[in-house]
């Protein structure tokens, strides 16, 4: 029967390496999904991972049980990811004509999808993928952290209130948004869809 | 109830985040409402459309990940604990504690001090400690260097000053390779020395026939160096001397981050060869790392790791 969390962090902090190891690899490749999710490059992805799993690491000794140790690790995740500066963004580029400012105030660079343009064509000529990359990047860093949490990860609102350490009704909020700015931004692609 | 309160609504109902009442309600008041009952179309498309486009983490680029994890919390470890195993090593290696050479030498100096306020320049040569053992430490031989100092009382006033320094002497060592001492030493600077040079040669130094036996953490200090070390030179050597010790799961996650990752095909030759000598020693390989394999058969540019790769892989089929 395998180890509960509870019993692998005891013997984690004991030095147990391989405990250690069992404990983290649990959530591991869902934290690496909510970081290439978050980022959407595997350099900076893989960045957030280990700084994460080091923040547990150095940490883990004073984690004292009162939640459950996924939320910790997860409360962590999400402050990495919204802490992260891109490497990239020691060299980005900002164009004059399509500079963004998001809710953060944060400068994204977005073409919103021409609003004009015959959503077949669009369809057509376009890589969805990214036309739905650029969408998602262009909300603000707690509204994409939460869409990620809840749309492809899963969470229920009030786990991801807790990662987030707020209230419910402020993920709901930032949720409310981020729908309603994506509706907005992929408004001829979702029409076709 | 309003419309945007039912949009709200329609939000949460997508992602089941209502209860039953709430459901209950949101239903009948759709069958009555076309302009609600659009605005769930739309957003069920939405949602759709971006579920279409989910990203799953592969394989390799989660062991990657985790390799990389591995090798920073070994550095930081190691970091920490070879300065400490060194610091240690000196102060046995010094008959006269280093920090009692320390009190010794403010003291000494205080007293130097108070002897030319009141003496004028008459001051005694201070050139050795009172112990006359075999390797004394005096900080006013020609080859200490001090630096680093910290006043905690500059203020000559009172005819007295204190503060701290840090002495450094060159040290000479011989011993066996084997010796876990040389072997910490080497270690430390195959970790942290800045010349790639030295770092090659404190490995190199440990690679001979004599050398039986690697204690662990020289083992986990060279998966780090063959991990992260920028100079394929120093990570080349760092693997040669890898091969040498008892093949584990550390040493196997290793090589498989080398063939998948380094971008020098002499390195990732290396790995495929180490892989080649475990197999040959019974060693198998799981179904993830098969997988990898079968990759690496098609991806790799290089035909010699492509035939050594498929030698491998044919005992699996």
């Amino acid at each position: 029967m395998p180890l509960s969390d509870s019993e692998l962090i005891t013997q984690a902090t004991s030095g147990n390496d391989s405990a250690f190891e069992e404990l983290i690899f649990r959530y591991d490749r869902s934290v690496l999904a909510i970081a290439l999710k978050f980022v959407h490059n595997t350099d900076d992805a893989k960045d957030i991972y280990q700084e994460v799993f080091i923040r547990v690491h150095k940490g883990l000794k004073n984690f004292e049980m009162k939640s459950e140790f996924s939320t910790w690790l997860y409360r962590i995740a999400t402050n990495v990811c919204l802490s992260h500066k891109s490497r990239s963004k020691k060299h980005l580029y900002v164009s004059i004509d399509e500079r963004y400012e998001n809710e953060d105030g944060e400068s994204v660079n977005v073409e919103p999808v021409d609003d004009e343009m015959d959503p077949g064509e669009l369809m057509a000529n376009i890589d969805l993928g990214d036309i739905i990359k650029d969408a998602v990047d262009s909300l603000s860093s707690k509204q994409r952290m939460t869409f990620i949490l809840k749309h492809y990860e899963g969470y229920k609102i009030r786990e991801i209130a807790d990662m987030l350490n707020c209230k419910e009704g402020t993920v709901k909020k930032y949720l409310f948004d981020a729908i309603r700015n994506l509706q907005k931004k992929l408004k001829p692609l979702h029409q076709t869809a | 109830m309003n419309h945007n309160e039912i949009k709200k609504w329609i939000r949460l109902s997508l992602y089941s985040e209502l209860n039953n009442e709430e459901q209950s309600l949101l239903e009948l008041h759709l069958k009555d409402c076309d302009e609600c009952r659009n605005e769930l179309e739309q957003q069920r498309n939405l949602l759709s459309l971006i579920s279409d486009k989910k990203n799953i983490v592969d394989d390799k680029l989660l062991m990657e990940a985790r390799a990389q994890l591995r090798g920073a919390i070994r550095n930081e470890r190691q970091h920490k604990g070879y300065f400490d195993n060194v610091v240690q090593y000196l102060n046995d290696l010094i008959t006269i504690p280093f920090r009692a050479v320390l009190s010794g030498a403010a003291l000494l100096v205080i007293g130097f001090f108070v002897g030319y306020i009141f003496y004028g320049s008459s001051i005694i040569d201070p050139n050795i400690l009172p112990d006359k053992t075999n390797n004394q430490f005096s900080v006013f031989q020609d080859d200490v260097t001090i630096s680093n100092i910290n006043f905690i009382d500059s203020d000559p006033s009172d005819g007295e000053v204190e503060f701290t320094f840090i002495a450094m002497k060159p040290v000479y060592l011989k011993g066996r390779v084997d010796d876990p001492k040389i072997q910490s030493i080497l270690t430390y600077s195959m970790l942290n020395e800045q010349n790639p040079g030295t770092r090659f040669n404190s490995i190199n130094a440990m690679y001979s026939e004599r050398t039986i036996k690697l204690d662990k953490d020289v083992k986990d200090a060279l998966i780090t160096v063959v991990m992260t070390d920028e100079n394929p030179g120093v990570r080349r050597e760092a693997i040669k001397l890898l091969k040498k010790a008892p093949y584990d799961e550390g040493v196997k996650q290793a090589f498989i981050y080398v063939l998948t990752t380094d971008t020098s095909s002499g390195l990732r030759i290396e790995a495929i060869n180490a892989f080649v000598d475990a197999d040959k020693k019974g060693f198998t390989l799981n179904k993830n790392e098969i997988d990898l394999f079968k990759q690496k058969l098609q991806t790799d540019d290089n035909s010699y790791i492509r035939y050594r790769t498929k030698t491998i892989l044919q005992e699996y089929n």
